[in-house]
């Protein structure tokens, strides 16, 4: 190569060193822009750092508790058609129709969704009292405000367990709590790794509820001083009537009538002596309507637009033939054909005869948007509850319990009175008036297994007794898949 | 003005040097068809002066009258002309048929193809611009090796499933990079409406010059990040310095459904029916005829109602030309596409405007600009789209299974609805709850109409010949208008109607620059050095109003009035959307040839994307290459094997590359959301992010081997590659009781697996026949493909995917392809009682007895455990294609054309999920194929016993291996005849071409799948639900005539 050529190649490659160097300046990266900032999530280290926030938190566990798939309709409606209440009227296979007729199999999206659902829930609450305990306390300050969104995560994990063991693990009545449980979850998890864990048992699940919600009691107020704080959140007598319920769901009378007797004087008129002074409402369809009756011991609530079931998931959307989509109708065979239930009683009017002699339930009467509230506890379910532990308690006619029954009877129906001559009738009446009492609210298939009773057989369904599989639910596949030690 | 002035000095200045004795010659050289020619070479007679053409043609040397220049190229014939008194010495050249003279478009700029070390294949724009598709995208298919694109159903402007050597991806994306103009475009279906949306369809296919696959590391790295699917550059067309050119190009045609399947009719629906029934112990329902009202049965064909004869007609104009400064290109193109579902509609309307302009010797500049509104329109669901096959209004599965017995109105005009569902008619508890589709067509209505804007204007200087610095901004913004309403009369609207309108603004800047060095040192050592900065910046805004009951029905628009106001969703995100992200790159290559024999090259992109957690954002990408022109060495041009085999090319290449498409904006982060309790606010957990995310990495080996033979009389060129896939974004499984959020299922994404693709790709060109009256040209490529999931996580064995949210499909697990179809075992039917045999996991064969939902060991009679999906599914089939290709054949007799292109696939299975829609025996019709069902002891049928409810012999309650079928196919994908009007008779009219032709697509379809359409996607592109067809809509059959006229 001369030197000529020699020369002008350096002189290229000093100019294009020069204008590639000018080139590069020109795109100078931005810093911001590679570091950007979501606009529409709050980031998660942001959370336990104003009070404001960690309110908003505690709102958030029971808008999760609240999701459709759980006590926000589908748990509420699964628990019914469980029961032998109710006809599936459309064959819609994503409308419960299979654990309607008890053929619901493991990897069906809605066994796992609420299975799911459920532990989302307890995962919040875990995640709440981790960081709480890190610095959320700190933040607050106040040692009653710190004790009670302790109280109030506790309160909604015990429930969140509750309802799992009901449809996902063998009645407590079976054997003492010996049968296989859940996976008991009390820490937060944000990442990969934390699959296995093996079931603890019913008893040690019941165990855990239990001295959640002891803490829980410990640490809600006794009234928020507001209607919709009494029945939207966990106060101290919803804590004792959420107990008395677990209590009785382990056949603990002794326990039952104890947490009963905090909150139910031992005659008439049954008001609870503490905290909110809940009652029964003189009108029962209050409930179902005004929402924030006294007798709302705890309820989910909607709000319009932005705080709804989800589709298909609404309560009115199941039972409603003409608002809704008429899912399920009432079995003429179940306790509408009460003849004992008179025509007279007011909670007859919850039971709708179309032009075609089918029965609806009309007990949440508002179609789309769908924002009836969901009862959870109501203080009639307290009153009878007592009466049935106390009941079998005594094995005798306790005249409490009949007091209690006759109260929540005579409510809708002044014109009856039991008398029952036996503890058998008693308890016979008291499972009755909660049948009628409670018919749509999701206690039936509870009260159906807590009591190791088959379950009838209702149109194509056939009966299924405590011994089949199907008598609770089957282990969710998205639980089984990824558990390996389940 | 002073630039004109300027101009014109030295043009006078130049015209006044010609009468000196050595004088500046410029000039240019086009091919026959006035094509510029690149590169080609310019020299002076005699002498060792000379000089390289640009990319256009242009080219300017020193020279003295009276002396001879000679131009010579790769693929050009040697042409010489003398130097006369004038300035301008332009050439018109010969083109030799070589596949190696063309140039080819690499990333950031244009390379010779005999120059190329990477593995790229050129798509002419012209071969795909009379194809009857929304997208040029859904005519690549067959065009070139290792290219797949299957149309996934036949809903209008539905984005294909594009691959390209195969899948790459299992969560991301796998569809290929698409650079228009050198602005990466937006992909997938943009669409929020019934209808599908594909913004590919933005771009008029007949305004394309060429489309570029890149396919190996080589020519992808310098996309980095990007690059693991493959890169598509798409040019469009330019003005050519000349004569004013005015080109239209129209054609109309009509569209039809062909091998739907055949259904039952009335008659035959009922006894069917009645049959299960009888064999269903307690089963109340009953199935009677009803009159019409002419008095006679009603005797429905639903698909009457479904689907129609699509009318479809385009039209194209471009004006292009220029001069020695200016070029233009500028077009307007109008369509409406129908398809074969009635109300399912394409509409575009769009502008071109392609400007360049040098203003002076060293500096240029240029505008590229396109404007497109698209209308997309499907009154009701399709049923076909992704997450839509069991929609219970989409139209794909009603058109089959509603029963023939019972019609869309009653006897007075009305419509026959039961609430939400259509009525029963004299039927007895059919417990019918799909719609009634005729309602839903004629009332309700849905579109997407995007209006897109996708351009840039660059800069570029020239300070000496050798040096390019090129500076380039370019927009892509796309705003997408959807529109929804259902009807309150039935359907999914029932009782109280809804109204949705939702809005999508896609905002993408982005600002290229780059320093090109180019130079030949010592004659025999040419040295390309590129260098360049890149930032892309995307934002997505969206937000929607969603109304549900309406105060009077005369409103049908979310505009109108309505009692109540839902939270809109937006990609299921009910705040709407607002998210960005950026995307900073530097990047450069190396190439350097000696001789034009022996090449070596390199490539480097260094990307930071803002997705990924901090100390996570840069990743290096890179490449290296090299390539051997065995034929060019001396000792092989002279020999007699030099005669027989002309271009013998080696090449290999090495490098890495990544995917991030697909890839939340905030995927990494950890999020809380807010959601209403009681009206206050609730803050929740709502994503688990992860902070290690990365992108994917994708190593890409490719060796290749280009040769031509006798003179180009076939050129072909074999590949063997192989891409391997490391920290594949998988979304890991999280068991329920975790709780991390995620719905339906709890993930969370790490960059866990590998998979590769390897295979082999071969591409064969020839012209048998080539002479003045007939010429014949045939291409064939065929790709052999092999995808292997090498390893998920370790927590995680298998990844199973849900179609349509309903039916586990498909696994994804190592040793096997992705996505292979996951199904029960069956064994035919026992001839004994009729019932279906499933196999258990531990091979036990057991019949099913529907009426009393047990399984009996078919050894023993004994009851035996029920099937368990999770225990007894078995990875059976693969439904990744192991090879495809195309096969096309273009001849031209005198004033004829032919051209016949066959796409192939082969060596994959589809389950037939439609099959077991068809053959479920709740009060669904059935498919003729039932009447072979097994009625007495000792019948040997593939039909099981017709027991009325079975949703679980024919597989409708869990996918059975009965119902899966072999793929393969060969379609007769597009065939065209045409005649070339006589030049004479035209000249008159100002015409100086036109050419009439008839063409058709999927004109002939050979499979043995049972389905309509072995192609057919019910989960579109997504990559681990391949070869499913449930209830999708099959593509149809075209047929356009047309007219191409050029002034």
């Amino acid at each position: 190569m001369s030197n000529f050529k020699k020369s002008k190649m350096k002189k290229y490659i000093y100019q294009f060193i020069i204008l590639s160097g000018l080139a590069l300046a020109a795109g100078s990266c931005s810093k911001a822009k590679l570091n950007p900032v979501s606009s529409t999530d709050i980031p998660s280290n942001f959370v336990f750092l104003t009070k404001d926030r960690i309110a908003h938190q505690v709102n958030g566990l029971y808008a999760q508790l609240k999701v459709g798939n759980l006590l926000g309709g589908r748990w509420v409606i699964y628990n019914d058609v469980r029961g032998d209440n109710f006809i599936n009227m459309t064959g819609n296979g994503v409308t419960a129709l299979l654990i309607w007729n008890f053929s619901v199999t493991g990897s069906d999206a809605e066994i796992n969704n609420t299975w799911n659902a459920a532990y989302n829930t307890i995962n919040q609450c875990n995640l709440f009292l981790d960081g709480m305990t890190a610095g959320g306390d700190t933040v607050i300050k106040d040692a009653a405000l710190v004790a009670q969104y302790h109280g109030e995560a506790k309160f909604v994990r015990a429930l969140a367990y509750f309802s799992l063991l009901q449809l996902y693990a063998q009645p407590y009545s079976k054997d003492n709590g010996a049968s296989p449980g859940l996976p008991l979850r009390l820490k937060g998890l944000t990442d990969n790794g934390h699959n296995d864990l093996a079931r603890s048992t019913v008893a040690q699940v019941y165990t855990q509820i239990l001295s959640d919600l002891n803490d829980a009691e410990a640490g809600v107020p006794g009234d928020y001083g507001d209607g919709s704080l009494n029945v939207t959140h966990a106060h101290k007598n919803a804590v004792i009537a959420l107990k008395e319920r677990v209590y009785l769901h382990q056949g603990d009378w002794d326990n039952v009538i104890a947490e009963a007797n905090k909150i139910v004087p031992a005659s008439a008129p049954f008001k609870a002596p503490t905290g909110v002074a809940n009652t029964l409402a003189t009108d029962l369809k209050d409930v179902f309507t005004k929402y924030t009756t006294p007798e709302s011991v705890l309820s989910m609530p909607f709000t319009g637009a932005n705080e709804q079931p989800g589709t298909q998931n609404q309560l009115a959307y199941y039972y409603l033939p003409d608002l809704g989509n008429g899912e399920y109708s009432l079995n003429d065979d179940g306790i509408i054909s009460d003849a004992a239930w008179k025509t007279t009683d007011a909670r007859r009017a919850f039971v709708n005869k179309d032009g075609d002699g089918v029965s609806w339930l009309r007990k949440y009467p508002g179609g789309d948007p769908y924002v009836d509230w969901i009862p959870i506890i109501r203080y009639s379910d307290v009153l009878l509850m007592l009466a049935e532990a106390r009941t079998r308690k005594t094995n005798s006619v306790d005249a409490q319990a009949v007091d209690l029954l006759n109260a929540v009877r005579h409510r809708s129906d002044p014109s009856t009175t039991f008398a029952p001559a036996s503890a058998t009738e008693l308890i016979g009446d008291i499972l009755h008036e909660r049948d009628i009492e409670f018919l749509g609210e999701g206690l039936r298939g509870l009260d159906i297994t807590r009591l190791l009773q088959t379950f009838p057989a209702k149109g194509s369904a056939g009966a299924i007794d405590p011994s089949n599989a199907a008598y609770i639910f089957p282990a969710p596949t998205s639980e089984t898949q990824y558990n390996h030690n389940w | 003005m002073r630039k004109l002035l300027t101009l014109l000095a030295v043009l006078v200045l130049s015209s006044v040097l010609a009468f000196a004795q050595t004088k500046l010659i410029t000039g240019r050289v086009t091919d026959q068809q006035g094509q510029p020619v690149p590169f080609s070479t310019i020299r002076v007679k005699g002498t060792k002066k000379g000089v390289s053409a640009d990319a256009d043609g242009n080219y300017s040397i020193r020279a003295n009258s009276g002396e001879t220049l000679i131009v010579s190229g790769t693929g050009i014939e040697l042409k010489e002309a003398a130097v006369g008194v004038g300035s301008t010495v332009d050439f018109t050249v010969n083109r030799k048929n070589s596949n190696l003279a063309e140039v080819v478009v690499v990333g950031y700029g244009v390379q010779k193809k005999s120059d190329v070390t990477g593995n790229i294949s050129t798509v002419k724009g012209a071969s795909i611009a009379d194809n009857p598709v929304q997208s040029f995208d859904a005519a690549l298919g067959g065009k070139a090796a290792g290219v797949q694109i299957t149309s996934a159903n036949g809903v209008v402007n539905n984005p294909p499933v594009f691959r390209i050597r195969g899948t790459n991806s299992i969560s991301l994306s796998s569809y290929p990079l698409i650079v228009i103009d050198g602005v990466p475009t937006f992909t997938g279906d943009v669409s929020m409406s019934e209808a599908a949306s594909n913004p590919l369809a933005s771009i008029n296919p007949a305004d394309i010059e060429s489309l570029d696959v890149l396919k190996d590391a080589a020519a992808t790295a310098i996309y980095g990040s990007r690059a693991a699917n493959g890169v598509v550059i798409i040019t469009t067309k330019h003005g050519k310095r000349g004569k004013t050119k005015v080109t239209y190009d129209g054609w109309v045609g009509q569209t039809k459904a062909f091998r739907l399947w055949k259904m039952l009719d009335a008659d035959q629906y009922m006894m069917i029916k009645n049959e299960g029934v009888a064999n269903k112990t307690g089963a109340t329902a009953k199935f009677l005829p009803t009159n019409g009202p002419d008095g006679k049965e009603i005797n429905t064909n639903w698909k009457d109602y479904v689907y129609h004869t699509g009318i479809s007609h385009s039209h194209s104009l471009n004006i292009s030309g220029g001069n020695e400064a200016t070029t233009y290109y500028i077009a307007a193109g109008y369509t409406r596409q129908e398809g074969i579902i009635v109300t399912n509609t394409f509409e575009r309307k769009n502008f071109r405007f392609n400007l360049d302009h040098k203003v002076s010797k060293i500096f240029s500049i240029g505008v590229n600009a396109g404007y497109s509104n698209e209308l997309n329109k499907a009154a009701t669901s399709t049923g076909s789209l992704p997450g839509q096959a069991y929609s219970t209004g989409g139209l794909g599965r009603i058109a089959l299974i509603l029963p023939p017995n019972i019609a869309p109105r009653n006897n007075d005009g009305s419509y026959n609805t039961n609430g939400a569902a259509i009525g029963p008619m004299n039927n007895v508890k059919p417990g019918i709850s799909y719609y009634n589709p005729v309602v839903l067509i004629e009332n309700n209505h849905s579109s997407t109409e995007n209006n897109h804007i996708q351009g840039n204007a660059y800069l570029q200087l020239k300070p000496i010949p050798d040096i390019t610095l090129r500076t380039v901004y370019g927009v892509d913004n796309l705003n997408s208008d959807n529109d929804f309403y259902l009807t309150p009369l039935n359907g999914d609207g029932y009782p109280g109607g809804e109204a949705i309108n939702t809005f999508l603004k896609y905002k993408r800047w982005i600002w290229t620059t780059t320093a090109q060095f180019d130079h030949i040192f010592a004659d025999r050592h040419t040295l390309g050095f590129l260098v360049g900065t890149e930032q892309q910046n995307t934002t997505q805004l969206g937000f929607g109003l969603d109304r549900t009951n309406v105060n009077d029905v005369y409103y049908t628009n979310a505009q109108g009035g309505w009692t109540d106001n839902v939270s809109a969703t937006v990609n299921n995100n009910t705040n709407g959307i607002n998210t960005q992200n950026y995307l900073v790159s530097g990047f450069g290559r190396l190439n350097y040839d000696f001789d034009k024999k022996y090449f070596v090259s390199g490539s480097f992109r260094r990307d930071g994307y803002s997705a990924f957690a901090p100390g996570r954002k840069y990743g290096n990408f890179w490449s290296a290459s090299v390539a051997y022109d065995l034929a060019k060495e001396t000792f092989w041009a002279n020999s007699g094997i030099g005669k027989v085999i002309n271009t013998l090319r080696l090449r290999g290449s090495y490098g890495t590359v990544g995917n991030i498409t697909g890839i939340a904006d905030f995927a990494s982060y950890p999020f809380h959301s807010t959601k209403l309790y009681d009206g206050t606010t609730g803050l929740y957990f709502s994503q688990a992010g992860n902070k290690d995310l990365s992108w994917e990495t994708s190593k890409k080996t490719d060796v290749g081997l280009q040769f031509s033979l006798w003179n180009d009389l076939i050129t072909g060129d074999v590949a063997w590659y192989k891409n391997s896939i490391d920290g594949l974004i998988i979304n890991i499984p999280q068991a329920g009781s975790t709780g991390i959020p995620g719905v339906p299922n709890l993930t969370i994404p790490m960059n866990v697996g590998s998979m590769y693709n390897r295979g082999w790709e071969v591409t064969l060109n020839a012209r048998p026949i080539s002479n003045k009256n007939f010429r014949w040209n045939t291409s064939f490529n065929i790709t052999f493909n092999k995808n292997m999931v090498t390893a998920l996580a370790p927590t995680v064995p298998n990844i199973t995917y849900t179609t349509s949210g309903l039916e586990q499909t498909s696994i994804t697990l190592p040793g096997y392809s992705i996505g292979t179809i996951y199904v029960l075992p069956t064994a035919g039917v026992d001839p004994a009682t009729g019932r279906r045999i499933f196999v258990n996991a531990a091979d036990q064969k057991l019949g099913y007895d529907f009426n009393v939902k047990k399984y009996y060991d078919l050894k023993t009679g004994a009851v035996a455990k029920s099937i368990d999906p999770v225990k007894d599914k078995r990875p059976m089939f693969n439904a990744v294609p192991k090879y495809y290709g195309g096969f096309e054949n273009t001849f031209h007799y005198g004033a004829f054309d032919l051209g016949v292109l066959a796409t192939y696939e082969g060596g994959f299975y589809v389950y037939n999920g439609t099959q077991a829609s068809i053959r479920d025996q709740r009060f669904w019709n059935s498919s003729v194929d039932v009447l072979r069902r097994w009625t007495h002891a000792g019948q040997v049928t593939d039909i099981p016993r017709i027991v009325y409810g079975d949703n679980v012999s024919n597989g409708s309650a869990n996918p059975i291996s009965e119902n899966v079928q072999k793929g393969d196919f060969i379609k007769i994908r597009n065939a065209s005849i045409g005649y070339t009007l006589p030049t004479k008779l035209l000249s008159k009219g100002g015409i100086s071409n036109a050419r009439v032709y008839i063409s058709g697509q999927n004109l002939v379809v050979i499979t043995k799948y049972k389905g309509p359409d072995p192609e057919v996607s019910t989960n579109g592109n997504d990559t681990q639900g391949q070869g499913v067809d449930r209830n999708s809509v099959a593509n149809g059959r075209t047929l356009t005539i047309g007219l191409n006229i050029g002034f």
